[in-house]
């Protein structure tokens, strides 16, 4: 339950600095290779994670990452600084996301391919996870995913979704709830299982 | 959950939990939860919920840019280019068939100017920051004695912050609240520990969780004293920086001690108006060192080079490394 990174671009008190990804964004729309390669850089995984657990497609997830940064060089001269790039980019991929569906009619927010998660050793739990998640209303767990695994704030979740900011919270709130109510509940038939995700995991997140 | 008994709702909770909150809602929220085995158990489920969220990994193969993303990239900074150069052009056929006009324009305008921008000039500088001055030191003060206790442990897990001492800011300086029995030392750090030049150098919302190892708190933390002490005697930056420069020359204040460092792992702390809560992460202090031997600021690399004493009067290197999980355990956001 992490707050989503501010743009780094001010200092203070042990607070460490780094370019900010509007900065890069300027810089390239100024026609700088570099700055693109950076923000493809630091945008290339978790936009490989938004799509990869959507689609549940590894080959569509990485066309769909390429496609958002064509959809960003094709619109640079339109960017404003005044939005968040890592918002910026979330939003491109919410309508390729979109496309995405509509070409496939695919009705579900989950991927309903073939192709299992890349689960790292813990498959049956990674599944399981994925199961409860889809018991979730879809607005609901759209909103729980941007923040859990996008790790947008209330307020970026809020303009992608053009929904008030208090909307984002209560279905948060209710969300979570449901969805311990579903671990739970499988936990009790399956208690082995919740047990091994509780194993030291090296790979899960961290600093990366 | 009765709200009459809870200052806080639970959306509220969780929404502190998430980094949502204002620092004052965040240390307000911090503080009932230190108090409250109701919250703390709602807290630990909606932590537990982030955490088995984590089981469901994307790995992401290692590709880089595409050749189709590379063309259009390549073809989008051609055009660019060309746009430079033919409004570079454009631009120095107007000028040199008006240069004339706009030299005599110049002149006038450099004498009318001048006497409006120096009686302006101070009027400017106050408005370039938020923060042009010192504000009246109770807005740096926190009332709540329990809630900055809280804050200060809350910059270490705690395992460590539980035997710290901790210090709290006091109208003649830091000051101890409770005595530690492992070495480290916590204490919420303020606005004027950030570089000189920093906008928010007055910033009275600042609050900065710290927890500093043994080595650090003998090293590091008296130039927090330092700094204090010269803020509340009303000296000017210009004063503090030459007595922080004497004070090292002196030997009155020491080098950073090998193995120097410092927690800043609080989700309910507030760095500045740019970082807000900012990421979890560690600090280590080294005498100047050149920021390659650690390859910070690297492509990829999670070190980083701290600015807080860069170009300041102390000659300490400060190096940043973000970390996974604030120090309530929960999962933190990469840097």
């Amino acid at each position: 339950m992490g707050k989503t990174p501010q743009k780094g671009c001010s200092v203070s008190a042990g607070a460490p600095t780094m370019t900010s990804d509007e900065a890069l964004m300027l810089e390239f729309q100024g026609g700088s290779r570099a700055a693109f390669e950076e923000l493809f850089a630091r945008y290339r995984k978790p936009l490989y994670g938004f799509f990869g657990r959507r689609l549940n497609n590894p080959e569509r997830a990485e066309d769909l990452v390429q496609e958002t940064f064509l959809a960003v060089i094709r619109a640079a001269s339109r960017y404003e600084p005044r939005a968040l790039v890592r918002t910026y980019l979330y939003s491109i991929a919410l309508n390729l996301l979109a496309a995405e569906r509509r070409k496939f009619s695919t009705s579900s927010t989950l991927g309903q391919s073939a192709s299992e998660p890349k689960t790292d050793g813990t498959p049956e739990y990674a599944l399981w996870v994925r199961q409860a998640m889809e018991k979730l209303d879809s607005p609901d767990r759209e909103i729980l995913m941007l923040r859990e695994y996008e790790q947008l704030s209330y307020s970026d979740i809020a303009e992608l979704l053009r929904i008030p900011v208090n909307t984002v919270r209560s279905r948060l709130f209710r969300s979570r709830l449901a969805l311990k109510g579903y671990l739970e509940s499988e936990a009790k038939t399956n208690p082995g299982l919740r047990a091994s995700a509780w194993q030291p995991h090296p790979r899960r997140r961290g600093p990366q | 959950m009765n709200t009459n008994r809870h200052p806080i709702e639970q959306e509220e909770l969780m929404a502190y939990l998430d980094g949502e909150l204002s620092a004052d809602q965040a240390t307000e929220a911090l503080s009932h939860l230190e108090l409250c085995p109701e919250c703390q158990t709602l807290a630990a489920d909606f932590r537990g919920v982030s955490q088995e969220l984590l089981a469901w990994e994307v790995e992401s193969p290692e590709v880089g840019i595409s050749s189709e993303l590379n063309a259009a990239l390549g073809e989008r900074l051609q055009k660019r280019q060309a746009a430079k150069v033919t409004s570079s052009r454009l631009e120095n056929r107007v000028m040199t068939s008006r240069w004339v006009w706009a030299g005599a324009l110049a002149i006038v305008c450099v004498v009318v100017g001048l006497k409006l921008t120096l009686t302006s000039r101070k009027r400017n500088e106050d408005r370039s920051t938020a923060y042009p001055s010192m504000a009246s030191i109770e807005k740096y003060l926190m009332p709540d004695r329990n809630a900055e206790i809280a804050l200060a442990r809350s910059a270490a897990p705690e395992a460590i912050s539980s035997d710290a001492k901790i210090l709290l800011l006091g109208w003649r300086g830091y000051e101890t609240a409770i005595e530690g029995k492992n070495g480290f030392v916590c204490m919420v750090e303020r606005s004027w520990m950030s570089p000189f030049n920093s906008a928010d150098f007055w910033n009275p919302k600042v609050r900065v969780p710290q927890c500093f190892n043994p080595a650090a708190a003998r090293s590091i933390l008296p130039l927090t004293f330092k700094r204090t002490e010269m803020v509340l005697a009303g000296l000017s930056k210009a004063q503090m920086i030459d007595s922080i420069k004497a004070g090292f020359d002196n030997k009155e204040l020491p080098a950073p001690e090998p193995g120097a460092m410092c927690y800043m792992m609080s989700r309910a702390g507030y760095l500045n108006d740019s970082l807000g809560h900012y990421v979890p992460h560690l600090m280590f202090y080294f005498p100047l060192t050149d920021k390659s031997s650690w390859g910070a600021d690297l492509r990829d690399s999670p070190v980083t080079l701290n600015p807080q004493f860069r170009d300041g009067p102390e000659p300490i290197t400060e190096f940043v490394i973000a970390v996974g999980k604030w120090s309530d355990g929960t999962a933190a956001p990469a840097m």
